[in-house]
C-alpha cells in the first residue's frame, strides 16, 4: 500500500521535477547579480556603476551573473536560456553580452550576442576567460577576476563602431504599434472622422479628427515629430475625403457599428499601452534592450 | 446599400483568409526557413574552420595521418551536399546532410582526443584560439538546431491540426523532416564500465550483480 502510495506521488511529482530540472533564470534587475555572496555591496556598486556608465556612453549592455551552480544544464546550455530571456543588447544591434560563473561549478562563461561577435569573438572570449580570469580565480580573488575580464570584455567592445547610444531608444517592441492593427486603426479615425464631420461640418471635422490622432500618437511614441506629422496627414484624408466613402463608413463606423468598432480597437489599445509602458525602460530597473544571440562566445573552467 | 454589403463581404472575407490558417502557414514557412539558414550557416562556419585546424595539428602531430585524413575526408563529404532550400523538404536529402555532417563530428571528436596526447599542441596559442572557436561553433550549430526544431514543430503541428489542414493540404504544404538524436544507438545501449584494463574481454560480460558503476568514463 504504501508503495503504491509512493509510486502514486512519484508519478504525481514526476513531470513537476522533470520541468524544474532547469536552473531557474534569474530575474533581471541590475547589471550585476550575485546570488551567491560573493561580491560585497561596494563591489557591486562599483562594478554595476561601471556597466551602466558603459552603457550610456557606448549603448551596450553587458551583464554579470553569479551563480552556485548551472546543473544540470552545460554552462553554455544555460547561458543560452539566459541571454533568450534577459535579451541584453539592443532591439535590432544585439549588442549585449553576459559574464557568467557558476561557483560550484567552477566554470564560467562569456556569452555574445550577435552584434558583439565581431569584436567579442570565441578566441577573445576565451583569451579573455583563460589569460586574465581564470588566473585570479585560482588564487580565490573572484572580485579581481570578475573586475579584470569585465574591463577587458568593455574595451574590446569599445573597438567596435557601434551605433550611438539614444535616451529615447525604444526597447522594448511594446512601444510600437503593431502591423496588423493599422489597418483596423485607418479605418476607425476614417469613420470617427466621417462621424464628427456629418455633426460639426467639413473644416471642424479635419481639425477635430488630426488632434485627437495627434495626441494618440504621441501617447504612444512619445515623439510631437510624430504626432504633428500623423495628425496632420488625418487632417487632410479626412477633409479630401470623398462623399461615397464617407457614406459607406458612417454607415458602419457612424451609426450601428459605432460603438463595436471603436469600442473593440480602443479596448485592444489600451491593453497594449499599458503592457508596454509596464514594461519599458523607465525607472530604475535595468531591463534588456531585445538583443539576440545564438550561443556565441566561450567557456571556461578553473 | 449596396456599398455597405460591399464592405460587409470584404471585412468577412479577410477575416476568413486569416482565419483558415493561410497566412500562419506563410508565416511559420517563412520561419522554418531562417531558421534552416542558421543552421546551414554555422555548419559551413565549421567546415571553413577544419583546414587550419587540420594545419595546426599537422604542425605537432604529423604522424596521426588516419585522424587528420578522417577529418578532411568527413568534411569534404559533408561540403559537397548541395545545400538546395528543398532538401528541407525532402526527407531522404536532410537525412543524408545530417548522416554527413554526424560524420564530420565524430571525426572532429576522434581528432580533438587525439589532441590530447601533445601537450605543446595543446599550449600552442594558435591552436587553443582554433579549438576556442571550433567549441563556440559547435555550441552555435546546437542552439540552430533547436531553434530549428522549434520551428518546425510549430510549422508541423500547424499542417496536421484542424483546420488549418484544410489549407494546408490545398497548397501542398507537408509535414517538414526534423533533426534526431544522432547517437541514439549510443544512448540504448547501456554504457559497460571495466576497472580492470589488463583484460578488455572482461567489458562486455558485465558480472552480475556486481556494483553499478559509480563513475562515468571520463569525458572527452
Amino acid at each position: 500500500m504504501k508503495a503504491a502510495l509512493l509510486t502514486l506521488a512519484l508519478l504525481l511529482v514526476g513531470p513537476v521535477s522533470v520541468v524544474r530540472a532547469q536552473m531557474a533564470i534569474p530575474a533581471l534587475e541590475a547589471r550585476v547579480t550575485d546570488l551567491t555572496g560573493t561580491l560585497t555591496a561596494g563591489q557591486q556598486s562599483a562594478l554595476e556603476e561601471k556597466l551602466a556608465a558603459f552603457e550610456r556612453r557606448k549603448g551596450a549592455q553587458i551583464a554579470v551573473l553569479i551563480l552556485p551552480t548551472t546543473a544540470p544544464e552545460d554552462i553554455a546550455q544555460f547561458g543560452v536560456r539566459l541571454m533568450e530571456s534577459w535579451k541584453l543588447g539592443r532591439k535590432g544591434i544585439d549588442d549585449g553580452a553576459a559574464l557568467i560563473v557558476a561557483k560550484d561549478d567552477r566554470a564560467l562563461r562569456i556569452e555574445v550576442q550577435y552584434g558583439l561577435e565581431g569584436v567579442l569573438t570565441d578566441a577573445t572570449s576565451s583569451r579573455i576567460i583563460n589569460e586574465t580570469i581564470v588566473p585570479l580565480f585560482k588564487q580565490g580573488d573572484f572580485a579581481g577576476g570578475i573586475n579584470a575580464g569585465v574591463d577587458q570584455m568593455l574595451r574590446v567592445v569599445d573597438g567596435e563602431p557601434l551605433p550611438e547610444p539614444d535616451p529615447s531608444w525604444k526597447r522594448d517592441e511594446g512601444g510600437r504599434v503593431p502591423g496588423g492593427l493599422v489597418p483596423m486603426i485607418l479605418m476607425v479615425i476614417v469613420a470617427v472622422g466621417g462621424f464628427v464631420r456629418r455633426t460639426v461640418g467639413r473644416g471642424l471635422a479635419g481639425a477635430i479628427t488630426g488632434a485627437i490622432t495627434a495626441a494618440v500618437v504621441f501617447a504612444f511614441t512619445t515623439s510631437w515629430i510624430f504626432a504633428t506629422v500623423a495628425g496632420g496627414i488625418v487632417a487632410v484624408v479626412v477633409l479630401a475625403m470623398g462623399a461615397g466613402a464617407l457614406q459607406v463608413l458612417n454607415g458602419m463606423g457612424g451609426s450601428s457599428r459605432g460603438g463595436w468598432s471603436s469600442g473593440g480597437s480602443g479596448g485592444s489599445w489600451s491593453g497594449r499601452s499599458s503592457g508596454s509602458f509596464g514594461g519599458g525602460s523607465s525607472g530604475g530597473i535595468f531591463t534588456g534592450g531585445g538583443g539576440r544571440g545564438g550561443g556565441g562566445g566561450a567557456s571556461g573552467r578553473w | 446599400m449596396r456599398k455597405w454589403v460591399m464592405g460587409l463581404v470584404v471585412v468577412l472575407a479577410s477575416a476568413n483568409l486569416s482565419g483558415c490558417g493561410y497566412n500562419k502557414l506563410q508565416n511559420q514557412d517563412e520561419a522554418v526557413k531562417a531558421a534552416w539558414s542558421e543552421v546551414v550557416n554555422q555548419y559551413q562556419r565549421r567546415a571553413d574552420l577544419i583546414p587550419n585546424l587540420v594545419a595546426a595539428v599537422k604542425g605537432f602531430a604529423a604522424q596521426e595521418e588516419r585522424v587528420l585524413v578522417g577529418v578532411t575526408e568527413a568534411r569534404a563529404k559533408a561540403t559537397s551536399i548541395q545545400l538546395t532550400p528543398e532538401l528541407i523538404n525532402n526527407p531522404e536529402a536532410f537525412a543524408k546532410f545530417q548522416a554527413a555532417q554526424g560524420e564530420l563530428t565524430s571525426a572532429l571528436k576522434s581528432l580533438l582526443l587525439t589532441v590530447e596526447r601533445y601537450p605543446e599542441l595543446k599550449s600552442d596559442a594558435n591552436f587553443r584560439d582554433l579549438q576556442a572557436q571550433l567549441e563556440g561553433t559547435e555550441n552555435r550549430i546546437t542552439v540552430a538546431r533547436n531553434r530549428y526544431i522549434q520551428a518546425v514543430q510549430e510549422f508541423n503541428v500547424t499542417v496536421r491540426e484542424f483546420p488549418t489542414n484544410i489549407t494546408a493540404n490545398m497548397f501542398d504544404f507537408e509535414v517538414k523532416p526534423n533533426f534526431s538524436v544522432q547517437n541514439e544507438a549510443e544512448i540504448s545501449t547501456a554504457p559497460t564500465v571495466s576497472f580492470d584494463t589488463s583484460t578488455p574481454s572482461q567489458q562486455n560480460t558485465p558480472v552480475e550483480g556486481a556494483p553499478a558503476p559509480a563513475t562515468p568514463p571520463p569525458a572527452n
